[in-house]
């Protein structure tokens, strides 16, 4: 069959049905509701110029489809090794894809492909929008042909799915792991780390249960807001005192089963090249990370665990797509929940090779401060003082204010004290953080590219700000001296571009 | 191993970012800028007409309507006058350069090395003024790309294939 891509070849015609009815299904998505309210109140006559209104439209799509058709045409440049779609009906879009840099070739059949007995074929490489790359009508043999091309042509051989790895290694390595966490271990986890999520989890709880319970009353036409009685009626020092208590025991719980479910059993150990991680209560899940493919490294620890000697750590991949979802980033990012402080550099130096160097450490200028106390602490306060004019009944909550701004000041000021970076030949270290302190490793030729910026009325006092963004995300260090930042970056510049190594 | 050498290296003789003469988009960009803001601003006054004809009390309050409408419109020339004369790039032996910014001033730099792939994007409009927008993407998301405006086609063609050769030229002597 035709394996020549050499030539500028079109999608298979069928793609003009499946281009239409993508124009049609995006039109109707966005006017769904407007549309369904229309249907419903509309008389007869309205209806049928509405039908033929979407007739209409439906032959217009086909027509752009058409075009669209006819102007989208991609190629294998053999001589560049590189990948090239034309397309746009009215503007044009021209993108090249050097092969070596595509990371996957995913071919997928959609319902209305499968009918007309096509494929979807999208080009993921690190960083770019998948949608850009991405043919919707190609048939079956051309698509497989031209993964075959794509991944294969330049020596990329296509890893191993990890499911599949993982399944081998299962059967045949059973290495002493570097990392085992126990039951006890576990316990402290639990008990010390991740009470944001907690929170979150219990608040979104309670409020269902809350909402739930109301609209049952409601349903029984009952509700003469006994709940919000009973509520009030309950509410005493000694009763909140309890519910205070209840509150806390009922989210270390959460906390302790949480990490239980997620975490139980958990062992990492090394297999080959790659770092094999296995954890869970009742699906265990088995990942295997390649060190290299890490970008950025993390620890961290809060007052407790530094008490008991336990750090939290973080390996984060890089990630395809230019906006991953939540999702995507959390499965990207390989959780160690708790090890001690050898286990920590075994792993830090099996990641990254050596353990990072003592270095120099920049710090933020003071006026760090001065946004987020002006938005957290100035604002607020301003808005509560003009209410207090106003509603009398807002007055005997004053001390809530002062507790407020006590508090918000005091998290402003010790973000303020952690927030640094340290850099020394071969790392850069970002630590940060309030309750939890983290630190963020990544070497200098993991970073893809620089940003520095400044506020005007800054130039004077010579501050600045720099981000360096890696495939794993973004480390900033805000406010610091900008003569400073320009230094290092210029210095990681030189370091990026003289080197050799690449980033994954 | 011959010419292999590893002398201490004197930060201030690196090569200066800052230093680096950019040049500036387009003139032509301008006008583009201005008929794009234009019509946004007879779209967003035809809004505004309809709302003073038809509203009754904001139609009383028509005189601070407009004044709002024309210092907005006053506001969004100034913004946009300022970020254009902000906006500038350069092209490295190793890096692209790209600076811009409406408040703070903000300078991306990418590493050749590090480029995933190179667009040329030329909107309807842009064709009428033969400009295009190139966009250059790495694997370090949304905030690490840059995406340049204004630049003639042709420089911008030719800068492209400068940019994808580069690439090229750097795989394979991986």
């Amino acid at each position: 069959m035709f394996t020549d891509f050499s030539k500028p070849q079109r999608q298979s015609a069928a793609g003009i049905i499946i281009n239409g009815a993508y124009i049609v299904q995006k039109f109707v998505r966005a006017m769904f509701i407007p549309l369904a309210l229309f249907i419903v109140k509309s008389n007869n006559a309205a209806l049928l110029y509405a039908a033929l209104g979407l007739a209409g439209i439906l032959v217009v799509s086909l027509i752009y489809a058409y075009f669209y058709y006819l102007k989208f045409t991609f190629y294998l440049d053999p001589k560049k090794q590189e990948f090239v779609i034309d397309k746009g009906v009215f503007g044009r879009k021209h993108l090249n894809i050097p092969v070596e840099k595509i990371q996957q070739v995913n071919i997928n059949q959609g319902f209305l492909q499968k009918l007309i007995g096509v494929y979807s074929l999208q080009i993921d490489t690190a960083g770019t929008e998948s949608k850009e790359v991405n043919i919707k009508a190609i048939n079956g043999e051309i698509a497989y042909a031209l993964k075959e091309h794509l991944l294969t042509g330049n020596n990329v051989t296509e890893l191993p799915t990890e499911a599949n790895l993982a399944h081998d290694v299962d059967e045949k390595v059973q290495e002493t792991p570097i990392v085992k966490i126990g039951a006890s271990t576990l316990l402290k986890v639990g008990l010390t780390s991740n009470y944001g999520q907690s929170i979150a989890l219990l608040i979104g709880f309670g409020y269902a249960v809350f909402h739930n319970i109301k609209e049952l009353l409601k349903a029984f036409d009952n509700d003469r807001g006994q709940l919000e009685e009973f509520f009030k009626s309950g509410i005493t020092l000694i009763s909140i005192g309890i519910l205070f208590t209840g509150i806390i025991i009922i989210l270390l719980a959460t906390n302790v089963i949480r990490t239980f479910i997620k975490y139980f059993d958990f062992q990492l150990s090394k297999h080959q090249k790659s770092l094999l991680i296995s954890s869970g209560l009742f699906a265990k899940k088995n990942t295997l990370l390649h060190p290299s493919r890490v970008q950025i490294t993390t620890y961290s620890q809060n007052y407790f665990q530094k008490k008991i000697g336990l750090f939290n750590m973080t390996l984060k991949q890089a990630h395809a797509g230019h906006q991953p979802s939540e999702n995507e980033m959390k499965s990207n990012n390989m959780e160690v929940p708790g090890c001690n402080a050898d286990e920590k550099e075994e792993i830090l130096k099996m990641v990254l090779k050596q353990l990072p160097e003592q270095g120099r450490t920049f710090s933020p200028n003071f006026r760090f401060l001065n946004l987020p106390l002006f938005f957290t602490v100035v604002v607020p306060l301003m808005v509560y003082a003009f209410i207090y004019n106003l509603t009398p009944e807002i007055r005997p909550f004053y001390g809530l204010a002062v507790m407020y701004v006590v508090l918000v000041t005091l998290m402003i000021y010790i973000s303020y004290t952690k927030h640094r970076i340290v850099v020394s030949e071969d790392f850069i270290i970002k630590q940060s953080g309030i309750w939890d302190i983290s630190q963020e490793i990544i070497e200098p030729h993991k970073i893809q590219s620089i940003s520095t910026s400044q506020y005007p009325w800054h130039r004077k006092l010579d501050i600045g700000h720099v981000t360096l963004h890696t495939a794993a995300g973004d480390i900033r260090f805000l406010y610091g001296n900008y003569t400073e930042i320009k230094t290092l970056v210029n210095w990681w510049l030189y370091k990026v571009e003289s080197t050799e190594k690449d980033w994954m | 191993m011959i010419s292999f050498t590893n002398e201490t290296i004197d930060l201030d003789q690196l090569p200066k970012y800052e230093a680096t003469m950019l040049t500036k988009p387009h003139p032509k960009y301008w006008t583009l800028m201005v008929i794009n803001i234009s019509v946004f601003l007879i779209i967003l006054g035809i809004g505004l007409a309809a709302l003073l004809l038809l509203n009754d009390d904001a139609g009383l309050n028509w005189l601070i309507w407009i004044a709002l409408y024309l210092i907005f419109a006053v506001f969004l020339f100034i913004v946009y006058r300022a970020s254009f004369k902000r906006r500038g790039f350069a092209l490295r032996e190793k890096d692209v350069l790209y600076k811009s910014g409406v408040i703070a001033e903000t300078t991306t730099i990418v590493p050749l090395n590090r480029i995933q792939h190179v667009a040329l994007n030329e909107g309807v409009l842009s064709r009428v003024f033969k400009l295009g927008t190139l966009q250059i993407y790495t694997a370090g998301g949304n905030s690490g790309q840059i995406s340049i405006a204004g630049i003639p086609i042709e420089q911008a063609k030719i800068m492209k294939e400068a940019l994808v050769q580069r690439l090229v030229v750097q795989s394979e002597n991986e």
